[in-house]
């Protein structure tokens, strides 16, 4: 029986599982665990201004106060004193492939990295462990006016007023206890501004990988999409699966300006000993537009709904997203909406696999406050049950504070129907591929909103879980 | 004495800033002077009345029932945020939970419990009404026992003058055996200084069928769960819920359907209309246990929002553990659309007008469920005057 669940696919995870081995004569690594010496330290090799500093010193405070929601998914394997902070390579970040060190450089490109910024990207953003390792944007879209750094470089060059403006105040370390360890121990990331009107007509993408067992990545990602101006930015991530725990703590903050346009992607694929603790948040303003376009299949254990506040009339969001829980994850992911704004709108649509024990909750909020005049929401979800050990659970919550809007919510949970696989066995697939095409099929809304070359990586990803992998 | 309780917990805990994970029930300096004992109105063959029954003896009643419930666990987990421990030490789940079950045993409310016999149709409803008066503060507790293969229809009603002070809590527990039917009506008219809630518990035996009927029409702050156990196979659950807040009144309500059989069947259905500063907050939960294959279930919530003052949350969850089940829900919360005002305007019905038509049209497609005329005639008449 359990064979039904497989397809027979030519997918090869061990891509994703290669490890590197990290010696300390090129990589320095902090000691383990979340100290006022540690955060100090990180502070001194980045080379932090003193507000920064100050800032990292007071989200630890913050940490160490806060608790740890009730709600969601087990932490309790989570040993923050076996975590390290801070890993990088005693190499420098590059602006070209061929000087990035020979077994980082290596990782990337069988991860395909290299070749997608030749073919397809404005501009790349590699990161590994804690660094950024390279950045680079294509010398039209610079011209544009386009900034795409890191965010170490912006923190103290000439964007350094805008970072000191802008820097977690979307998500301030007050917001939960892993926004307070971001604050406190953040490290690379990539800052994005786009000027007014420039529409950037090819994506730029940010690729973090975590290479070293037993440590976290914190890093930074802010992205400003002036007045008028409209950017696709793909963020993607993967890991070689360890016996050790690792944490994921990133955090992404967002700010669309008046009639902008960003479509943030992200294809996460961390490995399945990661907790996934990463806060997105984006501000929206008047008569602009966000889009979130969200696949996650990796990690143990998942805490992820970015959110979306729509603060300017006539301000709207769509957030369409899968995720794939399969044996030993705990996948706790959604979105989050609050309607400020007059005539603002907002879409949601989900969908949930589970498989093999896997634990899926769809969890959401969508908050219209008595200001939204005209307000229109719509969410829907759907989960998927792959057998009879597993879980999906979907926990929506509405809060409504104004009779002027339209909301409708609904959601569906149910199995792979046999008549469809009957149908489909009888055009001469066998069982176990006409579940994976149906299962693909399902999955079919979130990949069509993506770069072709992801939908492919996406629908991989799929086949391989399908298979077990 | 202080009442200060938590009830309503939601199955699944969520986002602690939705205020919704459970709700607050705190009355100060309360003298709980009576208990609620139920004057049945229209005694029938085939039913019988316990009025002294304790706790002990209801734990009983339903212990071979629980017994089942254990057999059927699995080591699927629950789901993230599981409430359900809060509650286990209760005879029988209830949308409120343990708590109340705490307050009926610290002010000994003695325990009604209405038989209705093996194989036993009983052809009228049994009619429980009850008169608060003004000062009065006091807790009922029943449990509606259906044997095998009988069926009982059960109304109770709340009625008080509109300026009556007061506080009314109830909790009804269900038992029915393989076979039988429970129908439970409850018509809530109270006086808007009172507080009131009302808290229903159920199991369902092997083709067994729960239907419930629920008015809201009154009281200040109404608290209200319902909780049913799709135990056996073939189970059934229906629920018809109709509200109607106003001024500062609220409403709290957690409905859970527990599916935990093969091919029981669940169907919620909540209306209700929010007016003035009223809050309403609605927890509803579709729980499709291990080994519920075959299981449907639907919840549906239409909320119509004429106040933009008024607060609606909603928390429609579906929980699944089971493969091979079909559960949906949906939600339409808004204002009466511009199409259906358009329509009432162009047949000389003004806004004011056509908005308490839609009112009464909300709460009479629920209360048309009742099988007693002089209970709708009442309910139209209390919808008129507030009106």
């Amino acid at each position: 029986m359990a064979d039904n669940n497989k397809a027979v696919v030519d997918i090869d995870r061990s891509v994703y599982d290669i490890k590197d081995v990290e010696n300390e004569q090129d990589f320095y690594r902090m000691e383990d665990g979340f100290t006022e010496d540690i955060v100090r330290k990180i502070s001194e090799e980045k080379h932090d201004p003193e507000w920064m500093r100050e800032f990292r010193l007071k989200s630890l405070e913050l940490y160490n106060k806060l608790e740890m929601p009730d709600w969601g998914p087990d932490t309790d394997d989570l040993d923050m004193n076996l975590i390290s902070s801070y890993v990088r390579s005693k190499s420098d970040m590059k602006g070209k492939w061929e000087d990035v060190p020979e077994d980082i450089k290596n990782t990337f490109e069988r991860l395909g990295i290299p070749e997608a910024e030749r073919e397809s990207l404005a501009g790349v953003g590699a990161q590994y462990d804690s660094e950024l390792v390279y950045h680079n944007v294509k010398d039209e879209v610079a011209e544009q006016g386009v900034v795409y750094t890191d965010m170490e470089s912006a923190l103290t060059g000439e964007y350094a007023d805008m970072v000191h403006e802008y820097f977690m105040k979307l998500v301030p370390p007050t917001d939960h206890k892993y926004a307070a360890l971001h604050g406190a121990v953040w490290s690379g990331g990539s800052f994005v501004y786009v000027p007014k009107g420039v529409k950037v007509d090819i994506p730029l993408q940010s690729y973090f990988r975590l290479n070293a067992a037993g440590a976290g990545q914190f890093e930074h990602t802010l992205i400003i999409v002036d007045e008028g101006a409209d950017l696709h930015f793909i963020e993607g991530c993967s890991a070689p699966k360890y016996n050790v725990a690792n944490l994921h703590a990133g955090c992404v903050e967002l700010f669309v300006k008046k009639n902008a346009r960003l479509r943030y992607s992200t294809i996460e694929n961390w490995s399945k000993n990661m907790y996934n603790l990463n806060t997105k948040r984006a501000l929206v303003e008047e008569g602009a537009r966000m889009e979130w376009v969200s696949g996650s299949f990796g990690s143990h254990t998942s805490y992820l709904y970015p959110m979306t506040i729509l603060k300017g009339d006539h301000s709207t969001m769509e957030y369409t997203g899968i995720t794939f829980a399969g044996k030993g994850q705990n996948l706790d992911t959604g979105a989050k909406v609050v309607h400020q704004g007059k005539y603002t709108s907002s879409l949601i649509s989900t969908k949930s696999i589970s498989k093999s024990g896997g634990i899926g909750t769809y969890r959401s909020s969508v908050i219209i406050n008595k200001e939204a005049k005209h307000a229109k929401t719509s969410v829907s979800c759907d989960s998927l049950m792959l057998d009879s050990i597993s879980r999906a659970d979907t926990i929506p919550g509405m809060d409504i504070r104004t009779d002027d809007a339209d909301v409708g919510h609904e959601a569906k949970i149910g199995r792979i129907s046999d008549e469809a696989v009957f149908y489909l066995m009888s055009r001469g697939l066998s069982e176990t591929d006409a579940r994976a095409m149906i299962v693909s099929g399902f999955a079919n809304p979130v990949s069509k909103e993506l770069p072709l070359e992801y939908a492919v990586e996406m629908n991989n990803l799929i086949k391989l879980e399908m298979s077990g992998g | 004495m202080d009442i200060n309780m938590k009830v309503n917990h939601l199955p699944a805990l969520t986002y602690r800033f939705l205020k919704s994970n459970d709700s607050e029930i705190e009355i100060k300096d309360i003298k709980i002077k009576d208990t609620f004992s139920p004057e049945m109105q229209n005694g029938q063959d085939g039913v019988s009345v316990n009025k002294e029954a304790s706790e002990e003896d209801v734990r009983k009643l339903f212990d071979a029932v629980n017994a089942k419930a254990e057999s059927k666990k699995t080591d699927v987990p629950g789901p993230n945020g599981d409430t359900a421990p809060l509650n286990d030490a209760q005879s029988v789940r209830t949308g409120m939970g343990a708590q109340i079950d705490n307050l009926m045993q610290e002010m000994k409310v003695p325990v009604t419990v209405i038989t209705a016999d093996e194989g036993c149709k009983v052809s009228e409803p049994v009619m429980i009404r009850f008169d608060l008066k003004d000062g009065d503060c006091v807790l009922g507790n029943q449990v509606i026992h259906a044997k095998k293969d009988s069926e009982i229809t059960v109304i109770m009603e709340y009625d008080s003058e509109p300026e009556t002070n007061g506080f009314l809590g109830i909790q009804t527990r269900l038992l029915a055996e393989e076979g039988a039917k429970i129908n439970l009506i409850k018509v809530q008219m109270l006086g808007e200084k009172i507080a009131h809630f009302d808290d229903i518990g159920g199991v369902c035996d092997d083709k067994a069928d729960i239907e419930t009927i629920n008015m809201q029409l009154g009281a200040g702050n109404t608290w209200g769960g319902c909780r049913v156990a799709l135990l056996g196979d073939k189970s059934v659950f229906n629920n018809h819920t109709g509200y109607l807040c106003r001024h500062k009144q609220s409403y709290d309500m957690n409905y859970v359907a527990d599916q935990m059989g093969k091919k029981t069947e669940s169907n919620m259905v909540f209306r209700g209309v929010l007016l003035d500063e009223a809050v309403k907050t609605f927890r509803g939960t579709l729980d499709f246990k291990p080994g519920s294959a075959g299981s449907v279930g639907d919840e549906q919530e239409d909320t119509l929002l004429l106040s933009s003052d008024a607060v609606n949350r909603t928390i429609p969850v579906i929980l699944c553990g089971e493969e091979d089940v079909d559960g949906r829900h949906g939600a339409s919360i808004g204002q009466l659309g511009d199409d259906t005002l358009f329509y009432m305007e162009s047949r000389g019905i003004d806004e004011e007008a056509a908005k308490k038509l839609m009112i009464r049209a909300r709460m009479e497609s629920i209360a048309r469920m009742i099988p007693d005329e002089a209970i709708i005639i009442r309910i139209q008449q209390f919808i008129r005057t507030i009106l």
